[in-house]
């Protein structure tokens, strides 16, 4: 019994990691129709301002705070020099984003070196339950994880910020028709996605440690949890990436580690295959 | 009257502004017509010739490894400059060639020249196959977007399992490989083994040569510049693409078991997402679609990062991606367009009509 709740918890927490990934990498997608091959690195740069602030002594939630909005900046500027001339064709969006993201981690690495670099747990310590401990920290992002994807639908749907973003997605001649500035909504979109993607380096760092190819690690399982769920809409790639997650966490319980983490993305592309508009088709919030 | 011949000699200098605009398109058009490419075919030709004759010993080893990934990098362009199928995973079927050769050679004690080179090959045909056919094929035709993430995730699912399978040694691949033999002769890196491979590439080389611009060549240039219209003109589209990302899968995997028995060693990185990228480099800044410009390409970004390698390891990495950057924003059909129109590089090489009139061929070409 304990060892099933411990199983589970590891498995939600897991899920909830890889959520807070996909959440900024799916926004970017379906909004934009960009697959942003930078976003793993504005997740290594989200845990690297992290780490700096640790660094210096200063406390760590404070770099937590700081890292999206040092991210979010970076993208808003990235977005208005370089990505904007990649909208109308994917595949040269992926190369210039693929070019980018290169230029980003290669840089960090020559700043951290070949290192792994440890972040303390700003909330340490164990919540017990009876006989069994789970790690208050890994608790803590599933709460952020879940009080950000709210937030996320509400600014998204209810705002008349998110109508906005919705009009451009679903028609940019009309939005602009109507007196919508559609590159600053592009240009905002980008940049709350890549904000996104540095929370969740920065909350994530404490558990993986800091490395160069930290972003990396996460990019494809990205990718493959958004074209899971479906690009068009906001819950698509959330719900793909809780799909995705919660399968490469469970699955090395009952197989070999090995062929769990090849099996999810075979039966990943698979299912794509059959199911090309994803989990939930459509577009809209 | 002097008003309007100010406006004459404003005209005037104007038009020699023009002129020299004029000129200049002329003169790319004049090349054009005179045919750079084989020009270019030509010198690089012959400078990988003579290269042996003055580099170093080591320096030719490197010259021989680059020379096979020119071979990998000359798969990708087929596929991607041709066909504008985007493969991110090209090196699965280089990977698993070498893996495939490495494991003949270690298991079976398989090494000969005539035996492992059709089976490396043969291995990075079934992979594309495979792949290609299940990406490609089926009754709705397949997003850009789904087909480059789904050959992306199959390099790194591929990675995964390469790193965690004992059989196939795991983090440290296959080391200590036996060298390729012909009879009792070993090839071992040298002069030997650098010409045996150019030689490989050039056949290879012209038999791409010949396909691209054969009718079927020119209706995958078209799949390229817009499928929609090849697909409305009666082609197969995704028969096409199919064919030739196998056609691109199997070339893979010749170069992928030359590099294996190069190298001495197989590791994961070599089906990963690290080398399939780095080929994708070679091409966008050689420039796709032309297949010497994914030759240049490997040459000029191998050997500049081993010239750099030395002094500035830690920052060819970003020179790279910057490079690659404004190649991509300012050059997009890379270095190469700096001497090649456009003209050559998309596909009028028929030009003459009364030679591109075969009707049999069309025919068969048009329902393969």
């Amino acid at each position: 019994m304990a060892n099933a709740f411990v199983a589970a918890f590891e498995i939600l927490s897991f899920g909830a990691i890889i959520v807070l990934i996909v959440l900024g990498l799916g926004i970017i997608a379906s909004m934009m129709g960009i697959f942003n091959f930078a976003q793993g690195e504005f997740v290594l740069l989200g845990a690297y301002i992290t780490y700096l602030t640790y660094a210096r002594g200063l406390p760590i939630w404070a770099g937590m705070v700081a890292a999206p909005f040092v991210v979010g900046a970076l993208g808003f500027v990235l977005e208005a020099l370089i990505i904007r001339r990649f909208y109308a064709a994917p595949i040269v969006a992926m190369l210039g984003t693929y070019a980018l993201g290169l230029i980003i981690r290669e840089s960090v690495r020559g700043l951290i070196g070949g290192f792994y670099l440890t972040v303390p747990e700003p909330i340490g310590g164990s919540i017990d339950i009876g006989a069994m401990h789970i790690s208050a920290w890994r608790f803590t992002i599933i709460v952020i994880t879940l009080l950000v994807m709210g937030g996320c639908y509400l600014l998204l749907s209810r705002t008349s910020f998110g109508l906005r973003v919705r009009a451009t997605l679903e028609n940019p001649s009309l939005a602009r028709a109507s007196g919508i500035s559609t590159p600053l909504i592009y240009g905002a979109t980008f940049a709350f996605g890549a904000a996104l993607a540095g929370l969740a380096g920065a909350l994530i760092v404490p558990v993986f440690s800091l490395f160069a190819d930290l972003g990396l690690r996460f990019l494809i399982q990205g990718f493959v949890a958004v074209m899971v769920g479906g690009v068009g809409s906001f819950i698509g790639p959330v719900a793909g990436a809780g799909v995705i997650g919660t399968l490469s966490a469970a699955l090395p319980w009952v197989m070999a580690p090995v062929v769990a983490d090849v099996l999810v993305f075979v039966l990943a592309i698979v299912f794509i295959k059959f199911r090309p508009q994803g989990l939930i088709a459509g577009k809209g919030v | 009257m002097p008003k309007s011949m100010s406006v004459v000699r404003e005209a005037i200098a104007g038009d020699e502004a023009d002129d020299a605009m004029a000129e200049r398109a002329a003169a790319v058009q004049v090349a054009a017509g005179r045919n750079v490419l084989p020009i270019v075919e030509g010198v690089v030709l012959v400078a990988a010739l003579l290269a042996p004759l003055v580099l170093q010993d080591y320096l030719t080893v490197f010259a021989t490894r680059v020379i096979i990934l020119a071979l990998f990098a000359l798969s990708f362009d087929l596929v991607w400059g041709y066909a504008g199928i985007m493969s991110f995973g090209q090196a699965l079927f280089f990977g698993s060639a070498g893996y495939g050769v490495a494991l003949l050679a270690r298991d079976l004690d398989i090494t000969n020249i005539f035996l492992v080179l059709p089976a490396g090959t043969i291995i990075g045909l079934t992979f594309a196959l495979l792949l290609g056919g299940f990406l490609l094929l089926g009754r709705h035709p397949s997003s850009v977007i789904f087909v480059s993430l789904g050959t992306l995730t199959g390099s790194y699912a591929a990675d995964r399992l390469a790193r965690g399978w004992y059989y196939l040694g795991g983090q440290n691949g296959i080391p200590s490989i036996a060298p390729m033999t012909l009879g009792g002769y070993e090839f071992s890196e040298g002069p030997a083994f650098y010409y045996l491979v150019l030689g490989i590439l050039v056949v290879v080389y012209l038999l791409c040569r010949f396909l691209v611009r054969s009718q079927f060549g020119l209706a995958l240039a078209g799949l390229r510049e817009n499928e929609q219209r090849i697909a409305f003109f009666g082609y197969k589209a995704q028969h096409l693409k199919a064919i030739i990302f196998t056609i691109g899968g199997a070339i893979a995997g010749l170069a992928g078991s030359l590099y294996a028995f190069h190298e001495g060693f197989v590791w994961p990185n070599m089906v990963g997402v690290v080398v399939s990228t780095q080929v994708v480099l070679y091409v966008l800044f050689g420039g796709s679609g032309t297949l010497i410009g994914a030759v240049i390409g490997a040459v000029i970004v191998e050997g500049v990062s081993f010239w750099l390698s030395d002094n500035y390891r830690d920052i060819w990495p970003i020179i790279l991606g910057v490079l690659l950057l404004l190649v991509i924003l300012f050059r997009p059909l890379g270095l190469i367009s700096f001497v090649l129109g456009e003209r050559e590089r998309v596909g009028s090489f028929g030009a003459k009509p009364n030679e591109n009139k075969k009707p049999g061929k069309e025919k068969r070409n048009a329902a393969p």
